[in-house]
């Protein structure tokens, strides 16, 4: 009973950063409609950017956050200005599908560039505290992933903030929902563009950051973590940062449960089912509305 | 003063508009008649820069339109309240009327906007907190009439205000438009409800598959014949005006 | 031309080409030749039958290399177990078909991006489930590897680049092309003239997906040992992807253009920098879906028209 709590702690804790990676694929598709699946390379390169600062100046990688965060942000905006922005001519339905092409072939790209840079193997930041862990009755919890569960909900809450109190914010809202009305009141839906887009890498620069501190990274955990993130926004639909952050830990947990039941391998397949059945039961649902 | 000249316009290989010229004078109300697919919302999506036209000149203070982007069009004081609404319904009263305000001219004076909305339309005072998918139909049409208005429009451009409303809230929406052009607001509405919107237009246009076929004072176009018969007949809707009497 | 003048004139010329090829083991009787030959006909065979829905019926997949992978895994079996090689790839390629037509129903009611990441996350489950129950290298027995004839891989794999050929070229030129043509165009147009989208979407699955079983057929024939779940990889989809637009999707001799172009880049570049070919290709691929969205094929005409253009002005 303990070892299948203590699995499902250790699912909770994950899935926050579940949550966090979607949370930035479900704002950039829900404000621009474009379905970015080079996602996970841009948690990917937020990681090896904390892995970077840790290894060549010795920073903390929950203080590189401060410099991973403003770096990603610059790198969303110079994607849309470089690659994205030319995208949203299109309309919907062509520009998903421009978006998903082009994400992939930025995927592929960085991807190579990653195994050239640092190798294909797998990288981590070892700390002086990355053993410590809370023990609370039979269970044992890892301090550094609880720090980034923590910290993953408390950039969920910061996104919210902004999206409901700057005024830019509640024009990126007003652009997702109706952006022929959010013209009308006079917003530049370009630039709620841009700023969606930068938000959103600088929420997968984050999620890199801590999958790094808490676990690993490598070339290959891109791939890997837009398929996360897409489980995540099918289970949670779109709207909500919150509820895009609950989809992840039920994700967290659902994974934990199947490792529980059928053993580790399993742990993968059973997001992937869930999104294929959800997929199969509400085609449209995916991110109708 | 807002002109039209000869604009052509379409959707695709589909023309709405073949040549239409009009023009709306400062403080006036001037109304767009016609039938379904005549080519009025059209028209007002033209002017708003929402559909870019084929040719043809739209100007605004003698500035032309037809290059800047809709977000800039209301920068110049020209704000559209959208057919159907369009109102961002996952929010609230307050934040759809102060999206309203986004453009830099007003966002400013965004409080004093709330404000004379919310004593134009006192209803909404109470319901500010209220997602507008919550509300009925006439109070999300004013919600929508308030949102234009606090972009501190100079021209406000309406597209069938009334449609789907009860007559009382269409009589209400109309008091106001009223009260806004008497504030020194001009108004340009688009309406299939002829006699609601000669009740309170100075001067119409009537608007055929595309073409100007008539324009006339309010009265002059009530009185016509063509118009009697094809907008007026016995399905025509009775509205109480709102300067008193019925049609 | 008329519609599929052009397809039939490439097939002549590619399966001229292909002719060629056949002398190549007696012209050039060198292993590392025929072996870099062969990757590329297989490329051929792999980036034509992805063409097949993407190009003509209009949708990406990418769960491409679920039907690789199942034809690679049911060869491998029947053939370590005793049956004929070409019997078993046919059993292959019938259960990736069989497979692709038992997902194809709910798969196409998605429409377009959703179709794609609902097929990536099909062939990624194959892979995963795969990769747990047969976790061990598959390697052929000691006898089988003593008589192994690398020319006998060769021309199978030069048999399967002609029929695939052959086959997207027959489709184009035949009614069913013309349906398929008319539901990429316009879906809901043409179900209204009659044309029945889901049946014709079937079918260029179900070809799709024979084809792409026969060449994993062909993979688990000509490698010596791999892990089974190794062919299910989302790479090959990828590469089959990348190949189809680069060279010009919904083409005949796009496809081909793609795979002779990324084989020799691949091939050539592996011997310097390991992946950097990928990072070529995939900003290759974002110019051609931003610029040129008929790929090589598009270019080459271009330039002919830039050509023609010129000696006509001279």
């Amino acid at each position: 009973m303990s070892v299948l709590a203590q699995q499902l702690l250790l699912g909770l804790l994950i899935g926050g950063l579940y949550g966090l990676a979607a949370a930035g694929l479900s704002l950039v598709f829900g404000v621009m409609r474009v379905l970015n699946v080079a996602h996970g390379e841009l948690i990917m390169l937020g990681g090896y950017g904390a892995f970077w600062l840790a290894a060549l100046f010795g920073v903390d990688p929950f203080a590189s956050l401060v410099l991973v965060i403003p770096g990603s942000l610059l790198l969303g905006a110079l994607l849309y200005w470089g690659l994205f922005g030319f995208v949203v001519r299109a309309h919907e339905e062509t520009r998903i599908k421009n978006s998903l092409l082009i994400g992939f072939g930025l995927a592929l790209a960085l991807h190579a560039l990653a195994v050239r840079l640092w190798t294909a193997d797998e990288r981590s930041i070892p700390t002086s505290y990355g053993g410590a862990v809370l023990s609370v009755g039979e269970l044992s919890i890892p301090l550094v992933r609880l720090a980034t569960l923590t910290l993953a909900l408390v950039l969920i809450g910061a996104l919210q903030l902004l999206l409901s109190r700057w005024r830019w914010g509640k024009a990126i809202r007003a652009t997702a929902e109706d952006w022929q009305a959010a013209l009308l009141t006079g917003i530049d839906i370009r630039r709620a563009y841009l700023l969606a887009f930068a938000l959103g890498t600088a929420l997968a620069g984050a999620a890199g950051t801590l999958v790094t501190v808490a676990y690993s990274v490598s070339p290959s955990i891109g791939l890997e973590w837009t398929l996360k993130a897409l489980i995540v926004v099918v289970l949670a639909g779109l709207g909500s940062m919150l509820g895009t952050f609950v989809g992840g830990l039920v994700l967290g947990l659902a994974e934990a449960a199947s490792a529980a039941t059928f053993g580790g391998p399993y742990r993968e397949i059973v997001g992937l089912v869930i999104f294929v059945v959800v997929l199969a039961v509400r085609p449209r649902g995916l991110f109708g509305r | 003063m807002l002109e039209i000249d000869g604009l052509q316009a379409g959707y695709g290989d589909v023309r709405a508009l073949f040549g239409v010229t009009l023009s709306v004078g400062a403080g006036e109300i001037v109304a767009l008649l016609g039938p379904n697919g005549a080519g009025k919302s059209t028209l007002l999506n033209c002017v708003a820069g929402l559909v870019r036209p084929r040719s043809g000149a739209i100007r605004w203070d003698g500035q032309d339109l037809r290059t800047l982007g809709a977000h800039l069009i209301v920068e110049r004081g020209v704000a559209l309240v959208p057919e159907g609404r369009r109102l961002f319904g996952g929010m609230t009263v307050q934040e759809n009327l102060e999206l309203g305000a986004f453009a830099s001219r007003a966002w400013g004076g965004r409080r004093a906007g709330l404000e004379r909305v919310y004593t134009l339309f006192p209803v909404l005072a109470e319901r500010r907190r209220t997602a507008v998918q919550a509300l009925s139909g006439g109070q999300q049409q004013m919600v929508a009439v308030g949102r234009a208005l606090m972009a501190s429009p100079r021209l406000l451009m309406l597209d069938e205000p009334s449609l789907g409303l009860a007559p009382r809230l269409v009589a209400a929406i109309l008091e106001a438009l009223v009260a806004i052009n008497r504030a020194g607001v001009t108004v340009f509405l688009v309406e299939q409800n002829v006699p609601a919107a000669l009740s309170l237009a100075h001067r119409g246009y009537l608007l055929e598959g595309g073409r100007i076929v008539g324009e006339g004072s309010g009265a002059s176009l009530m009185a016509d014949e063509h118009v009697r018969r094809a907008y007026l007949g016995p399905l025509a809707v009775r509205t109480p005006s709102p300067r008193g009497g019925h049609q | 031309m008329t519609a599929g003048g052009h397809e039939r004139r490439w097939a002549i010329v590619i399966l001229a080409a292909l002719a060629l090829l056949a002398l190549l083991p007696l012209t050039a009787p060198r292993d590392d030749v025929l072996n870099f030959v062969f990757l590329i006909l297989l490329a051929i065979t792999l980036a034509e039958s992805w063409n097949i829905v993407a190009g003509y019926a209009g949708q990406v997949n990418l769960g491409h290399a679920a039907f690789f992978g199942l034809g690679a895994l049911v060869t491998r079996m029947l053939w370590t177990e005793g049956a004929p090689v070409l019997l078993a790839m046919a059993a292959g390629a019938g259960t990736a078909t069989l497979f692709a037509l038992v997902i194809g129903v709910a798969a196409f009611r998605l429409r377009g991006a959703y179709f794609a990441i609902g097929t990536l996350a099909l062939g990624e489950i194959l892979r995963t489930t795969v990769g747990n129950v047969l976790p061990e290298i598959s390697t052929l027995p000691a006898a089988t590897i003593a008589s192994y004839r690398l020319t006998q891989r060769y021309y199978l794999a030069l048999g399967l680049a002609a029929v695939s050929v052959i086959a997207v070229a027959a489709l184009a030129t035949s009614r069913l092309g013309l349906g398929m043509r008319a539901i990429r165009e316009d879906e809901e147009a043409a179900e209204s003239s009659g044309v029945g989208a889901l049946s014709l979407k079937l079918t260029a699955l179900a070809l799709s997906t024979a084809l792409a079983g026969l060449a994993g057929g062909l993979f688990a024939y000509y490698h010596i040992s791999y892990y089974p779940s190794h062919p299910f990889g989302p790479h090959w989809t990828f590469d089959a992807l990348l190949m189809t637009f680069i060279g010009g999707v919904g083409t005949l001799q796009g496809p081909v253009l793609g795979a002779i172009l990324y084989i020799v880049l691949k091939e050539y570049l592996a011997l310097r920098w390991v992946d950097i070919h990928l990072l070529i290709f995939g900003a290759l691929f974002v110019g051609i879906v931003l610029l040129l969205p008929g790929g090589l094929v598009q270019a080459a005409e271009r330039a002919r028209g830039v050509l023609g253009g010129a000696r006509r002005a001279a």
